[in-house]
Parts: structure tokens; C-alpha cells; sequence
């Protein structure tokens, strides 16, 4: 009976061959190290932050004469109100620390090159969602942070040419951050993740279009690739059992690390807090707009620092496979940068002083000297490593691609003859 | 391990620092029932006067097991799902010391530093050359020395003024977070199941693996 259901489904949808060619049957390298796992762990906190949000969302009161109450009413009296909390401001952060991880695979093995650049671009916006997402709920406890934090940032849009005050009081909704604001980041924040699981699939399609890129920065012959399930369908859940303890680690004994006491003190407009801080995952970008002098320039720079990871596929002119596994200059300047991101984190994260201006003047200064930089480092790194003789395995592995391309063009060439 | 814990945390998450320049004093937050009866009592008598606990109804207290006698006496003829308002209005409040006294139902959650800086406020009061009391952690503070730190120099005094101060941050961690102790509890049951469920993944991932080669 089940069997003759499928196929009557088959002959109306393609669900047996979707199922075979896209989920269970879908060819995977073999050689994917477990830093492959974070984009299956950035859609399962996706799902988890939707669930968990739209029970929230039952509860919550968007109303600044409620919010915060209505809060403290799901911490208290919900049935495990506390738990669905918690695992959701705690599921922001794990969500920015996921697609940090997976961002840093891609830009560390260079699986943003040539073809896999709309992949990269598909998963920039949706880091843009991500971060507008994050924001927008950011705002809904209605606490002192909630509160500051909203207000310096549609602030920035002031920056815009022409249209400044206009663009901030029609993001507002009114003179200030209010009831209005309030209601309309509500109403967007539950928008957002239906726009990012559109992106998500758009994502998909390009992914499975191209395929999953590799350590080794080449396309594998076709031996080389094993199916989806059970291989990857294994790998992965062993790789979400360790980041379940890891989550649940926070979640049940340290949920208030991610909380900032400010945040406990409702909004009141009449008092600033001491020191207005963004959560962790924007502190790098917070410190870069800090960082320049005039306000413009710093919403710029800002806005410039997340987007000009989209310009990698064409910064980064080396052809030497393998990301920055084979290229020992390249691979340092992964771990500058990564140590620059770090120090941009810290000095975004304290008050600032004279002396921590000045570095995180020369900290956001390195951040886009590296970037800039790259095009000729990355040439040259190559010209030198080509000359100097590349070692035997990255030899083979550009031989073995050469190979399989003029292979499948012969293949093709007979194809067309035929 | 805590101590790293908190440091890692401190240094990767965003926290306002700055709360004081003063190093605080620890506080043994209690958790079992006798010391947060004994917070409750101190805090009826010496806090509630000016201070609300709007989030904390009288029917919590009697749920957390709370003598219901006790509980009565303080609501009088308020309902008991009525939460504990401050026995000063917040007027008569603002002209005798020229500002709204906090509520207190989050205070242990709302201050950097938690418990331990209320605990160490509390106990912070001192005696200034002139006759006034200042204090090392919220020198702006208008707060008197409820629990009388500042002027007593007997070392028995101050030890029982210390437990007192202790017993009133158990309530207050209490009430800032009702749910603390059940979620640890069930957050140790979630992580067993978790190591067991990784572990047992983790073979499966091997055996499935091993076909391979």
C-alpha cells in the first residue's frame, strides 16, 4: 500500500527522485573534515529559533507598557516559559557563533572560489538577515540595553545622504524609539526568519547546483564522492550531539553570560546607561564604526567591514588549491585576521580610553589593509610557490583535476558527435 | 573552574563593567529553604518598608514553602495572589530621599556583578569623619545603612550583620530567578542524556564509516 501510494505521487511530483538525487543520494566528498558541519548546524539552529520564537511570540505583549512584564511573566508563570527563553536568547548567540565558524571554513580553504561565488553571496545576505534579525528581537524584552541599543542604531541611519532624519523617524515610526518602533521590529522579527528560510533555499540550490567544496580546494573525481546518507547523515549528528552540550551547557547553567544585566532594568528613556554595549556577536563591527572619527565614515566602514567578505572570489587571485592548507601566506593572514577580529571584539566590548582608540584604529585600519592587500599577496604568494616547486600532493591534486576536466569534455565531445 | 568560566565569559560576552573600581566580597548564596525563609523575613522588615518586589506575588512565597502564618500577617487583607507592593508610597519616598527606591524583584540579575555586589552594597556602609555614611560600591547611593554596618565595630555584630546580608541576597537571588534550581537540576539530566546520545552517535558514525574502507 505505501509503495503504491509513492507511486502515484511520482507520477504527479517528483518526490522519490528528489528525495535520491538532492537528500539521501546527494554526492558528498569523502574528505569533508567536520569543519563541514556547521552549515547542517546553522539550519537546525534556524529551526530551533523558529520554534522556540513562535511559542514565545504567544506569550510576548509588544507594547512598551507591557514587554517587559510580559517577559518576566514567561521566566515565572509559563510552563517552562524559562526554558523556551532561555534556549532562544541563548540560540542567538549560537546561531552567530555557528555561521562565524562556517564563514571562516569557507574564507580558510577558499571554498568561496570560482564557481561557488553565488553560494558565497547567497549565504552573505542571508548573514545581513541574520544580523537584521538579531537586532530587531534584540529590542523586544524592552530593557535599558534593548532600549540604547535601538536608539544608537537606527541613529546611524542619519548617515544617509539627503534623506537622514526622514530615513530615522520612518524606521522609528516616530521622534524616538517608542511603541511604534517597538510594534514594527516585533512584527518584522517574526518576518525575517520566513525571508531567511526562503534564503536558506536559494542557498541549497546553489550548494547542490555546485556541490560541496573540500580541503582538498578541487573537484574530486567522481569516486571520491560517497552519498549524502548514511555517510554525512551520521557525521552530522554526531557533529549536533556535541554541539547540543555545548548549547545546553548555556542554556541550563550559564543563560545569563549572554544576558546583560542592564537589559533587567526596563527602558527609560531619561537615563543612559553607563556604557552602551551591543551583544558579542556585533561587538568587532561595533568597535570599527567607534573607530572613525566622523560619523559617516563610521557607518561606512561599518557597513564595508561586513560586506567585503562578498569581494573575496575576486581579492583572493591565487589558483593554488587546497585554501590555506598550501599556502603558508595565506594562511597567516587567516589567523591575523582572526586575531585582528578578536582584538576589534575586546576593544568594542570596554569603555573606551585613549589608548584603546588608537587600537581600535589600527585594528580596523589592519582589517581592511588585509583585504586590500590581498589581490597582490595572493598573486605573489603564488608566483613564489610555483617557484619554488609546489610539493608533490598539490602537483597531483591540479593533475588529477586537469585530468577528470579534459576526461568529461572528451566525454561530452563524443556525446555530441554521437 | 567557575572562576575561569566566569573570566571567559566576562572577557567573550558583552557585560557592562565598570559597576566599581572596588573588588566585591563573594556571597554564599543559599538556595535551601530555612536560609531564603530567613531572607524573606529580613526583607519584610527591612526593605519593603521603601522597596517593591513587583514580580513576587505572597501565594510564590507560600508555594516556596514559606510558613503561610507568616505570609498572612504580612498581606494582611491583600489577596494573596497580589504582588509585594512597597508599604511607602513612592512619592513619600522620592521627597524623604530624593529618588524611587529600585524595585528588587531583579535586583541580583540587574547589577553587574550579580549577588555579589549586592551582598558587598549591603555590607559596604561606612562611617565618614563627618558623622555621614558613605558607601565603597555606590558612593551616590541614598540608601541608609539599613543593616547598621557602619556603626557598630564589634566583630560579633558585624558577623551577624554579614549572615543577615547573606540570608536577604539568597531571597533576592531567589526571586530574581524562581526557576534557578529547577533548571539545574533538569539541565544535569539533559547533559547525561546528551553525553549518552553523543556517545552512542559518535559509534554509529564509526560503524557506518568503517564501510568504506
Amino acid at each position: 500500500m505505501p509503495g503504491r501510494i509513492i507511486q502515484w505521487v511520482d507520477k504527479r511530483f517528483p518526490l522519490t527522485s528528489f528525495v535520491k538525487h538532492e537528500l539521501t543520494g546527494y554526492p558528498t566528498p569523502r574528505n569533508l573534515s567536520y569543519w563541514w558541519n556547521f552549515g547542517f548546524l546553522a539550519g537546525f539552529v534556524l529551526v530551533l529559533q523558529v520554534a522556540t520564537g513562535i511559542f514565545l511570540a504567544m506569550h510576548y505583549k509588544a507594547d512598551i507598557a507591557m514587554s517587559f512584564d510580559s517577559i518576566q511573566h514567561i521566566m515565572r508563570d509559563v510552563n517552562y516559559g524559562w526554558l523556551l527563553r532561555y534556549m532562544h536568547s541563548t540560540g542567538a548567540s549560537a546561531f552567530f557563533l555557528v555561521i562565524f565558524i562556517h564563514m571562516a571554513r569557507t574564507l580558510y580553504y577558499g571554498s568561496y572560489r570560482k564557481p561557488r561565488e553565488l553560494l558565497w553571496w547567497t549565504g552573505q545576505g542571508l548573514l545581513l538577515l541574520l544580523m537584521a534579525t538579531a537586532f530587531m528581537g534584540y529590542l523586544l524584552p524592552w530593557g535599558q540595553m534593548s532600549f540604547w541599543g535601538a536608539t544608537v542604531i537606527t541613529n546611524l541611519f542619519r548617515a544617509t545622504p539627503f534623506f537622514g532624519d526622514q530615513i530615522v523617524i520612518w524606521l522609528r515610526g516616530d521622534y524616538t524609539v517608542g511603541d511604534a518602533t517597538l510594534t514594527r521590529f516585533f512584527a518584522l522579527h517574526y518576518l525575517f526568519p520566513f525571508l531567511i528560510i526562503g534564503a536558506v533555499v536559494v542557498h541549497l540550490v546553489a550548494l547542490h547546483t555546485v556541490k560541496s567544496s573540500n580541503p582538498s580546494g578541487i573537484d574530486l573525481a567522481h569516486k571520491d564522492n560517497i552519498p549524502f546518507h548514511p555517510y554525512f547523515t551520521a557525521k552530522d549528528l554526531y557533529g549536533l550531539g556535541l554541539f547540543l552540550i555545548l548549547y545546553c551547557i548555556f542554556v541550563f547553567f550559564l543563560p545569563n553570560s549572554l544576558i546583560e544585566p542592564a537589559n533587567n532594568i526596563p527602558a527609560n528613556p531619561m537615563v543612559t546607561p553607563n556604557h552602551i554595549v551591543p551583544e558579542w556577536y556585533f561587538l568587532p563591527f561595533y568597535a570599527i564604526l567607534r573607530s572613525v572619527p566622523s560619523m559617516v565614515g563610521g557607518v561606512v566602514a561599518m557597513g564595508l567591514s561586513v560586506m567585503i567578505f562578498a569581494f573575496m572570489p575576486y581579492l583572493d587571485r591565487s589558483r593554488i588549491p587546497g585554501g590555506a592548507r598550501y599556502r603558508p601566506v595565506y594562511r597567516g593572514l587567516f589567523y591575523v585576521f582572526a586575531i585582528d577580529m578578536v582584538i576589534l571584539g575586546y576593544v568594542g566590548y570596554i569603555p573606551p580610553t585613549d589608548s584603546s582608540i588608537v587600537i581600535g584604529q589600527v585594528a580596523t585600519l589592519f582589517y581592511f589593509v588585509l583585504f586590500l592587500l590581498l589581490p597582490f599577496i595572493s598573486k605573489s604568494e603564488e608566483r613564489w610557490l610555483v617557484k619554488r616547486g609546489l610539493p608533490p600532493v598539490v602537483q597531483a591534486l591540479i593533475e588529477s583535476e586537469a585530468h577528470e576536466i579534459k576526461k568529461y569534455q572528451k566525454r561530452r565531445g563524443k556525446g555530441e558527435t554521437a | 573552574m567557575n572562576k575561569l568560566v566566569t573570566l571567559l565569559a566576562s572577557c567573550c560576552f558583552a557585560s557592562t563593567a565598570l559597576a566599581s573600581e572596588v573588588a566585591l566580597e563573594k556571597a554564599a548564596v543559599g538556595v535551601d529553604v530555612p536560609t531564603v525563609e530567613r531572607g524573606v523575613e529580613a526583607v519584610m522588615a527591612d526593605c519593603n518598608s521603601c522597596h517593591s518586589m513587583k514580580y513576587i506575588k505572597f501565594r510564590d512565597l507560600v508555594a516556596l514553602g514559606i510558613d503561610k502564618q507568616k505570609v498572612d500577617e504580612w498581606r494582611g487583607d491583600t489577596p494573596l495572589d497580589a504582588p509585594l507592593k512597597a508599604q511607602m508610597s513612592e512619592e513619600d519616598a522620592i521627597a524623604s530621599y530624593g529618588k524611587a527606591p529600585p524595585d528588587l524583584s531583579l535586583m541580583t540579575k540587574a547589577r553587574e556583578g550579580g549577588s555579589d555586589y549586592v551582598y558587598s552594597y549591603l555590607l559596604g556602609y561606612y562611617a565618614k569623619p563627618d558623622g555621614e555614611t558613605g558607601n565603597h560600591y555606590y558612593p551616590a547611593t541614598k540608601m541608609p545603612d539599613i543593616l547598621g554596618m557602619s556603626s557598630t565595630e564589634d566583630a560579633a555584630q558585624k558577623s551577624e550583620i554579614r549572615n543577615r546580608a547573606r540570608d536577604i541576597v539568597s531571597f533576592l537571588a531567589w526571586a530574581a530567578d524562581p526557576h534557578e534550581q529547577e533548571r539545574k537540576t533538569l539541565g544535569y539530566y539533559v547533559l547525561g542524556y546528551l553525553f549518552v546520545l553523543t556517545l552512542l552517535l559518535y559509534f554509529v558514525k564509526k560503524q557506518v564509516w568503517a564501510k568504506l574502507d
